[in-house]
């Protein structure tokens, strides 16, 4: 896909989490689609589980993320703490660098 | 922007959260203990039952439980896989509530 990185992104990198629009099953909720975070931890790599959710196991795996994204960038109304921040876990696909 | 999946509520406007204890009953005992054999040993995965449960129709979901959305879900996994045959599965589940559960008496 253009724009993604062959080799994967590394801690700290600030990453925007894209809006693929894929229908069915898919773990990237949409409160987090195009906002910048910053790459947390590399978690390894997995079976895509827009695949699995149909029954097609066994196929390549690809690198899983956890990205931090500040409470503020998520909400534009948040009151908490300037540095409040979510990690949730985002496959590679979802991702471009920003 | 894709369609919100059933399960995608983060950041919609909640009702308050019941802080109500709920009994636990012993068909979801049962039911989990079914469930965790049937992933365990590899009849299902657990995207596909997330991906089951996505399919119900809002109303369903939203009348259904945390145990009913995973009953439901389970059994449509394994009516899809040609595992349980709908009919056979609703006239065994009609003589069962026939004849009264630990958790209901007829």
């Amino acid at each position: 896909m253009s724009g993604e990185p062959a080799h994967g992104y590394a801690l700290g990198d600030r990453v925007r989490i894209v809006d693929l629009g894929k229908p069915g099953h898919v773990r990237t909720p949409l409160y987090v689609r195009d906002k910048v975070g910053v790459i947390d931890h590399c978690c390894g790599s997995f079976e895509n589980p827009e695949n699995r959710a149909y029954g097609r196991v066994g196929r390549e795996r690809i690198p899983l993320y956890r990205v931090r994204l500040k409470q503020r960038e998520l909400w534009p109304d948040y009151e908490g703490a300037e540095d409040d921040s979510l990690v949730l876990e985002i496959y590679h696909h979802w991702l471009r660098p920003a | 922007m894709a369609e919100r999946l059933i399960t995608d509520v983060g950041g919609l406007p909640a009702d308050e959260v019941p802080r109500q204890e709920v009994p636990q009953l012993f068909w979801e005992k049962h039911m989990i203990a079914m469930f965790n054999v049937l992933w365990s040993k590899g009849v299902f995965n657990l995207d596909e039952f997330r991906r089951a449960v996505e399919q119900m129709t809002p109303k369903e979901y939203k009348e259904s439980s945390f145990y009913g959305r995973r009953l439901d879900g389970m059994t449509n996994l394994l009516v899809e896989k040609g595992l349980v045959d709908r009919d056979e599965l609703a006239a065994r589940t009609e003589q069962i509530v026939r004849e009264g559960t630990r958790d209901h008496v007829r």
